[in-house]
């Protein structure tokens, strides 16, 4: 990297120009869940109950997580902290949801 | 009313702010020149935080040589790139 | 579908009937929208440019205003604008979003995961030359390669060079070529005589 500024701190998002090895050229699609988080992030975008810029700040925000989430794993947990911000739901309401779709997945 | 017009001459200001913005770290600093005005939008810096990003905020397309951008640039001179710069990030060059 | 369900998975169904229990959002209106992005916005960006080639009055409208140019051909880009970039044999174009990724999503669909990813987004800004070689893809010293990162509220398609052998195609024929691929401007149309 040759950027003159070096000393400023960059942030994980912020990527072009870094290093980086060959492209996977394949597009693996997407899961079925995957579509369903685009769609919803969709309607909420597109009625403004969410900003894509709310979704895209929430998302540079996980800092260090960033490389570690995938893409729809990054979007998923942006979404849920702009709906907690916006007073959606509440944690307890979410956690509690999250506890029984669990439950319905019979996942762990 | 742009301040800059096709053309002109500019350069993305080496600003750093903490928080969200469209303006990538890599052309901080760079100079290149206006290619079109896009138009004025509510400034998503505003926007991210939940304000309504108002007055708009204009928008331009600037391009930039790749030479100019990344001194060990590996391709023909004449390679080109070209981003959207928000005009409180420009200054004339 | 394979594999246990994510912890993701069940966070975002989760969100989802939360928002429809609460009246916020209904269940029609996400599936609608799957709908639309799985069999309505993928064909789109082919046949308009495809149009585009064999109406060159289009052509120059979208060029100069490419959301204005949809619409008046029906298609509703909803907020996205449009800025159609046109390959010539002096210059070849290329989009990107370096910042997250963005891609004109109501004219093409989803983008690919090559689009979303970390090499692409870190490398074609740097060494456009190099990654679109790992597409097959290799331009000649003269011409100009183009990059435009997406970084803020316009949204890119590459017009390609139409291949001479194509002379007197259908649109549907010309559709057929121009995919996905091309008008991000990784790849060049392959034409076989028909």
């Amino acid at each position: 990297m040759s950027h003159d500024h070096e000393h400023t701190e960059k942030r994980p998002h912020d990527m072009g120009g870094d290093e980086a090895g060959p492209v996977d050229t394949v597009d693996h699609g997407m899961k079925f869940w995957e579509k369903q988080a685009n769609a919803l992030r969709y309607t909420l975008t597109s009625r403004k109950l969410v900003r894509l810029d709310e979704l895209r700040r929430a998302a540079e925000d996980l800092g260090e997580r960033y490389y570690k989430l995938e893409y729809f794993e990054r979007t998923t947990e942006a979404l849920r902290t702009v709906l907690l911000e916006k007073g959606m739901f509440t944690e307890v309401e979410l956690e509690a949801k999250i506890a029984e779709v669990r439950k319905r997945h019979g996942a762990l | 009313m742009a301040r800059f017009e096709a053309g002109g001459a500019v350069r993305v200001k080496r600003a750093f702010p903490r928080g969200h913005c469209r303006t990538p770290y890599y052309i901080r600093g760079k100079q290149g020149v206006i290619e079109r005005v896009c138009g004025a939008f509510p400034n998503p810096e505003e926007l991210a935080y939940g304000f309504d990003g108002e007055p708009k905020r204009v928008l331009y397309r600037v391009r930039f040589p790749q030479s100019e951008v990344w001194p060990d640039y590996s391709g023909p001179r004449q390679d080109l790139i070209e981003l959207e710069i928000y005009e409180h990030w420009l200054e004339p060059a | 579908m394979s594999g246990p369900t994510s912890e993701y998975e069940i966070m975002s169904r989760a969100m989802q009937e939360l928002l429809e229990e609460k009246g916020v959002i209904t269940a029609e209106q996400v599936r609608r929208r799957m709908e639309q992005f799985d069999e309505e916005f993928p064909a789109r960006g082919s046949r308009v440019i495809a149009h585009a080639w064999a109406d060159p009055a289009f052509r120059k409208r979208l060029l100069e205003d490419g959301k204005a140019a949809c619409a008046e051909w029906g298609l509703d880009l909803e907020a996205e604008r449009l800025i159609a970039v046109e390959n010539t044999p002096e210059v070849h174009n290329v989009i990107v979003c370096t910042l997250c990724s963005c891609y004109p999503r109501a004219l093409l669909g989803m983008p690919p995961t090559w689009y979303k990813s970390e090499n692409y987004r870190k490398r074609v800004v740097r060494e456009p030359r190099a990654v679109l070689k790992e597409f097959g893809t290799v331009l000649p010293g003269h011409v100009t390669v183009r990059v435009h990162d997406s970084n803020a509220d316009m949204r890119y398609v590459v017009v390609p060079m139409r291949p001479a052998c194509t002379d007197g195609w259908s649109e549907e024929q010309l559709a057929e070529i121009l995919t996905r691929d091309t008008l991000v401007g990784v790849t060049l149309p392959q034409a076989r005589a028909p």
